[in-house]
């Protein structure tokens, strides 16, 4: 089921937290919605699920206008922030609850309840109440709930918060093996990078109630719109260094070089511009090198990471696999792939 | 550790130990105490003294008390003595015949009127009428009858030195119905439910209490909550403080109000009247309509009390569950069913409970209204114990006989509470503490 938001418009009081915003989620997508707190994807999620009324524009549900559908008749199952499940019913009757209210029979619900059950692995705990498990345990009782009675989307609102690192990557595939198998248009919320990347088909990029770009994870991690987005993607993060234009050439105030990339001709000189350089385009391979001293290093087991001071107050960040042969305070000079640097201009856009 | 813990919690309790013990349990004990009485106001409530009086000694004799201590009883008898050539003095008698009667008969006794007048009559300076001489004799009198002893041994020295031989269970007889004080007494019970009103009184008691809380205080408290729940803050707001007035009036203006809407030729009677219906006084004029009213009294102030009960507990269910289970596909009576009934659990407890207990005692609204009547129909059983106890048209109010009723209220209202508890598993709501200590 294809979702479309034309000019979706949304204010509390008068207070317009999302202006015009126009975004189209493909059907069997899933779609990471990313941003900081308090950028309003909450807000999106809960009126595309229908319980916020939108204050203008319209939410399509492939052809069908369900703007002013309420949200029982949306089809649409939802993984609340803190989960809502409720108190007095335990494990097994939130899960039926769905089911329960169509008024399916017996034998169906305890069969739908039980394939659900299995394919969240909790089982074990059915006849606990909410207040009987953990988070983790909670956050599948409230997958199972939306899941159960087949919806065309499936809304999550940061479903992986309450997770230990181990149940995390776990219910990170297991979530997406769920939404591929069912084929369900999927929507996820978070303000974690690394899932918004590593679960979903493409990501939209939210700020201040507006959708900066939307692009699939390898394309925006590549080609970023602007500073923002670059500084958002990525772990460790994209370092940045500011100067000016300098002939074919980038320098900041306290004399630290770098040649400008191929793409980029003819800017103006003297014009201020940001140069960001990935920890992973240092150190490896390029034309250019740079000489500096190693100020810190990380070792990550597998690789290490490595910061080098190369210039006055210009600090660049490296990602290697794990070498033994540098430690602090050793002068080094280092490949820069300058191709792949990325360039900004004064109000943050790239160049 | 463990003992410092335990300390902790019983200082934490205490206060409401100590305001259930100031104003629970002791009421709850002087009422079995003065239950167990025979208190009222011609007994009073603190002790009291030994009186035979004639009537007594008719009663006691219809009973089959020997004629022969009876009479010994009823006799006076005579003696000259310090005592009484005082009183007699103090009475104007010719103070040269009593000096006359204190030479000549100076200690001596006389058993009847005949032998004591018969001596007197021999001294000169007797007063020539018998009206006088009589009146002259009295201050010499020894008789028990109407003398107030104010111990049981005093009054047991005087029956025992007028009737010689008087056996052990007549003296018992004799003390403990002459005594004017009030005694222990198991009768109470008895006459209880002796008395042919008292089944009716429980009748009247368990409908009316079963169908206000039912009807006014648990559901129409909670239709009142989930509806301003659904409604638009300020309508909600202005709903609540409409249904507050009849709790917020003080008691008799809420009263006195009721019955103005249905006096003769108030509100009710007149709008009846208008459309066809008997137009009369509905609080007084007929059971069923004394009953429609003293349920409304009470209910009305009753279902504020449950919807702003209610409307808490409703408003503490975090929204994201009600979202929940509309996108869930619950309608608003699905939602009202299982998501928030089931969550009001605790409070309709609270309610139902409370209510009962404060029906039952309550009386005031009733005998502010309708009194009880017609008749005795819409009497309750607060009612009639408070009238008992306290507050009678003859004057004569029985303390003891309105603790009993009151007692048998407590032990009643207990049950209810107990088995309310169990109804409601209530060890399922009150688990474990949310702080561990
Ligand atoms: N019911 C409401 N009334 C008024 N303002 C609201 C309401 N709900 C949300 N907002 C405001 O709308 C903005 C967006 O909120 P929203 O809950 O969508 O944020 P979010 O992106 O989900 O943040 P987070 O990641 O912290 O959950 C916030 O500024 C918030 O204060
Ligand atoms: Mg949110």
């Amino acid at each position: 089921m294809q979702i479309t938001l034309k000019n979706f418009t949304k204010s509390f009081d008068g207070n317009v937290v999302i202006d015009r915003m126009n975004l189209e989620i493909r059907d069997g997508e899933m779609l990471a919605l990313l941003g900081p707190s308090g950028c309003g994807k909450s807000t999106t999620l809960l009126a595309i699920s229908g319980i916020h009324r939108v204050n203008g524009g319209q939410i399509l549900f492939g052809d069908r206008d369900v703007s002013n559908l309420p949200s029982q008749k949306r089809n649409v199952g939802v993984v609340f922030q803190n989960y809502a499940l409720y108190p007095h019913m335990n494990a097994y009757e939130n899960i039926a609850f769905p089911l329960q209210v169509r008024g399916q029979s017996k034998t169906e619900i305890e069969k739908a309840v039980g394939q659900i059950a299995a394919l969240t692995h909790i089982e074990p705990y059915m006849s606990r109440r909410p207040g009987q498990l953990s988070g983790g345990q909670q956050q599948r009782v409230a997958l199972a709930r939306a899941l159960v009675r087949r919806p065309d989307v499936l809304l999550l609102d940061e479903p992986l918060a309450n997770l230990d690192a181990k149940l995390r990557l776990e219910m990170r595939s297991e979530i997406r093996r769920i939404q591929q198998e069912t084929g369900i248009t999927a929507i996820l919320v978070t303000h974690d990078q690394v899932e918004a990347m590593s679960m979903s088909d493409r990501i939209a990029i939210m700020d201040q109630g507006e959708i900066m770009q939307i692009s699939t994870p390898d394309d925006m991690y590549r080609n970023p719109v602007n500073r923002f987005i670059a500084g958002f993607m990525g772990n460790p993060p994209i370092v940045m260094v500011d100067g000016r234009v300098e002939g074919t050439a980038f320098e900041t105030t306290s004399g630290f070089r770098l040649p400008l990339p191929g793409r980029l001709g003819g800017l103006k000189h003297g014009r201020p511009i940001s140069i960001g350089i990935r920890p992973e385009h240092f150190g490896s391979t390029g034309a250019h090198t740079v000489a500096g001293t190693i100020s810190f290093v990380e070792p990550q087991g597998r690789e290490s990471h490595f910061d080098v001071r190369v210039g006055e107050g210009v600090v660049l960040r490296s990602i290697q696999p794990s070498r033994r042969d540098v430690a602090v305070g050793q002068p080094v000079e280092w490949p820069i792939d300058i191709e792949s640097t990325l360039v900004f201009d004064e109000q943050g856009k790239t160049l | 550790m463990r003992s410092r813990t335990s300390g902790l919690g019983l200082l934490l309790i205490s206060p409401a130990m100590l305001l259930l013990a100031i104003f629970f349990f002791t009421p709850a004990l002087l009422t079995g105490v003065f239950s167990f009485t025979n208190m009222s106001s011609s007994t009073g409530i603190s002790g009291g003294a030994y009186v035979v009086t004639p009537n007594l000694l008719k009663a006691l004799s219809a009973r089959g008390m020997q004629p022969a201590t009876i009479e010994a009883l009823e006799e006076a008898s005579y003696s000259v003595d310090a005592d009484g050539l005082a009183a007699a003095r103090a009475a104007d008698v010719d103070p040269a015949f009593l000096d006359e009667i204190e030479a000549r008969y100076a200690g001596r006794a006389y058993a009847t009127d005949s032998d004591f007048l018969a001596a007197l009559k021999d001294l000169p300076s007797r007063p020539r009428r018998i009206r006088d001489l009589k009146l002259a004799m009295e201050p010499f009198t020894k008789s028990v009858l109407n003398v107030r002893f104010a111990t049981e041994e005093l009054a047991r020295t005087a029956i025992a030195e007028r009737v010689a031989g008087i056996s052990d269970d007549e003296m018992a007889t004799l003390l403990s119905e002459s005594y004017t004080g009030w005694v222990w007494t198991t009768e109470n019970f008895g006459k209880l439910f002796a008395g042919h009103e008292t089944w009716r009184i429980i009748a009247n008691t368990i409908f009316y209490v079963a169908t206000t809380l039912t009807l006014f205080n648990v559901t129409l408290g909670l239709f009142l909550a989930v509806t301003t729940f659904y409604l638009p803050k300020k309508l909600g707001a202005i709903f609540t403080v409409i249904w507050l007035l009849p709790r917020i009036t003080p008691v008799v203006l809420y009263a006195i109000m009721w019955k103005w809407f249905t006096w003769d030729d108030g509100f009710v009677a007149v709008l009846a009247g208008e459309l066809g219906l008997p137009s009369f006084n509905y609080m007084k004029g007929s059971v069923t309509s004394a009953w429609t009213i003293v349920i409304m009294v009470n209910g009305f102030i009753g279902a504020s009390f449950g919807m702003i009960l209610f409307s808490g507990a409703l408003r503490s269910i975090p929204i994201q569950q009600l979202w929940a289970s509309e996108v869930d596909g619950a309608t608003r009576w699905q939602q009202v069913r299982y998501i928030i009934l089931p969550q009001l659990r605790w409070p309709i407890l609270f309610v139902t409970s409370y209510q009962t207990l404060s029906l039952l005692t309550s009386y005031q609204e009733i005998w502010l209204t309708t009194n009880g009547g017609p008749g005795s129909t819409t009497t309750v059983w607060a009612l009639e114990s408070f009238r008992t106890a306290l507050f009678n048209y003859s004057g004569s109010l029985q303390y003891g006989l309105g603790a009993a009723m009151a007692l048998l209220l407590v032990a009643v209202g207990l049950m209810l509470s107990i088995i309310y508890l169990r109804l409601f598993r209530f060890g399922e709501l009150v688990t474990q503490p949310k702080i561990e200590f």
